[in-house]
């Protein structure tokens, strides 16, 4: 238990990467996300948890500005990647979700080649200067998705036409094509067996290497595998962020105890 | 955490593991009792009775453990759930070396009743077993009521318990000096002493386990630690 204290607070002394102060989002009249602060670290697994309609995923799609996309939606206070805000005007949210990658729940490949849902992103940000180094970056970040193995001899069949779990992580490799900084998975896995799941969560292991992940998940367990750090939300409100080790071994919050413990809260 | 779990078999589980605790807690305070009480009143029939007993004990410890095994394959249980588990085993662990002590001084009771008495040692080491029994009592109080304060008051009382062993451990060197002839039973009876004062150690690490339980956090201070023996010449 020391030790594996020590090793989280290892990891909890790294520079925030995203920081969220005083965060409200309002849908019309619905007000989702209550005075939210955290610090997200860089190179770090932050899993969101939390009962269904407790702010997790509106608050996760606030830090790529997916919020913008909703017309009810509104957002306030600050959220800083790096230390800029991500709201500013002269931010192109474009720009930004190169930078902050996201993943959602249900595999959504393009109807396109396996090559080319991978080629996208780096096509329109012309990270490629030809045709030699797109073929790197997609064999890379296959690579690091790791599937190139299983759709090597065959990047040029249908992405859609891949097993749940392969799409998924066509879907990640997609995302980590860009280079980005974060990468944001909204229940990455709640459509995959468990293989497919234990794959996923291999790789957000091996992701953490390089990127600060952001993970929503309704398995609480999943949360315990991959995370460093443990948020808890509750009815809008952030109610206990803490090492994840502590969050299900002692957290000091009863909401946390009474939903992590499956007690009615 | 008094709320009910939405699955209510898990309720019924973690009770159940109670239980067995609370059952097999009762068994060792018997054993305690009536092992000392064998020694004072040199009765051969209540120690062999002792003896036969602690296979209850030793059987209980597995149901437990199989329990509790259980309990972490299918039920993943997390903070206070998972506190409970975890002391559930540590606690079955305790209980049943308690009932191992107990049926020793039992077994040290077929020879002693074969040689003179040593003074009043007998009924020294009875009021010792009393203090160690009622030390378990309030330990097991504790557990069920969750009660860190009345648990940090039983690590305390094992202080009285060490001095008590510490005073029998001169008054038996003294009299193996005196008189060799009562190094057989000293030996026994210093043997039951050292039982005595390692049951006292069980039940302070089944009271550090409430705490635990109850707060999240180990005792700050482990038990207290006035068995000097160790350094006496």
């Amino acid at each position: 238990m020391n030790d594996m204290a020590r090793v989280e607070r290892r990891v909890g002394t790294k520079n925030a990467k995203i920081t969220a102060r005083d965060v409200q989002v309002h849908y019309g009249d619905t007000h989702a996300i209550k005075d939210v602060n955290v610090e997200i670290g860089d190179k770090t697994v932050t899993a969101f948890i939390g009962p269904s309609g407790c702010g997790k995923s509106t608050f996760l799609r606030c830090l790529n500005r997916m919020n913008d996309t909703i017309d009810a939606c509104r957002v306030r206070g600050d959220i800083l990647l790096d230390g800029e805000d991500i709201y500013d005007k002269r931010v192109d949210p474009v720009q930004l979700r190169a930078k902050v990658g996201m993943v959602f729940q249900k595999p959504n490949p393009f109807p396109k080649s396996i090559y080319d849902n991978v080629a996208y992103g780096p096509r329109i940000h012309g990270l490629a200067r030809n045709k030699p180094e797109l073929d790197e970056i997609v064999e890379k970040s296959l690579r690091r998705a790791a599937i190139w193995n299983e759709v090597k001899d065959r990047l040029d069949a249908p992405g859609t036409g891949l097993s749940g779990g392969q799409q998924q992580r066509l879907c990640i490799a997609r995302a980590v094509a860009t280079e980005p900084e974060v990468l944001l998975m909204d229940e990455p896995c709640s459509a995959l067996d468990p293989i497919a799941t234990a794959q996923v969560e291999e790789l957000i292991d091996e992701l953490r290497q390089r990127y600060s992940v952001v993970i929503v998940t309704h398995s609480m367990q999943q949360a315990a595998r991959v995370s460093q750090k443990t948020a808890f939300f509750h009815l809008g409100n952030l109610v206990e962020f803490g090492e994840t080790g502590q969050i299900f071994t002692n957290p000091q919050d009863p909401r946390t105890e009474s939903y992590i413990t499956g007690r009615i809260g | 955490m008094s709320e009910q779990h939405i699955a209510s078999a898990f309720d019924r589980e973690l009770e159940s593991i109670q239980a067995h605790i609370m059952k097999m807690g009762g068994l060792v305070e018997e054993a305690i009792g009536a092992s000392a009480k064998a020694l004072e009143t040199r009765d051969e029939e209540l120690a062999l009775k002792v003896r036969a007993d602690d296979k209850a004990i030793d059987a209980l410890e597995e149901v437990i453990d199989e329990e509790a095994a259980r309990l972490i394959a299918l039920r993943a249980p997390t903070a206070i759930d998972l506190r409970l588990v975890l002391s559930v085993l540590k606690v079955a662990g305790n209980l049943e070396r308690i009932g191992d002590y107990a049926k020793n001084i039992a077994k040290r009771n077929t020879v002693l009743i074969t040689v003179p008495p040593v003074n009043d040692s007998a009924a020294a080491l009875r009021r010792m077993a009393r203090e160690v029994e009622l030390m378990l009592k309030d330990a097991l109080d504790s557990y069920i009521q969750r009660d860190a304060e009345l648990a940090a008051d039983v690590i305390e009382r094992d202080r009285e318990v060490d001095q008590m062993y510490n005073a029998l451990f001169r008054e038996f060197l003294t009299f193996m000096a005196e008189e060799p002839r009562s190094i057989t039973s000293c030996m026994h009876l210093h043997f039951i002493a050292k039982n005595i004062e390692r049951m006292g150690d069980h039940v302070t690490s089944i009271a550090e386990q409430v705490v635990y339980l109850v707060t999240g956090e180990r005792p700050e201070e482990s038990r207290p630690k006035a068995d000097t023996t160790s350094l006496t010449a």
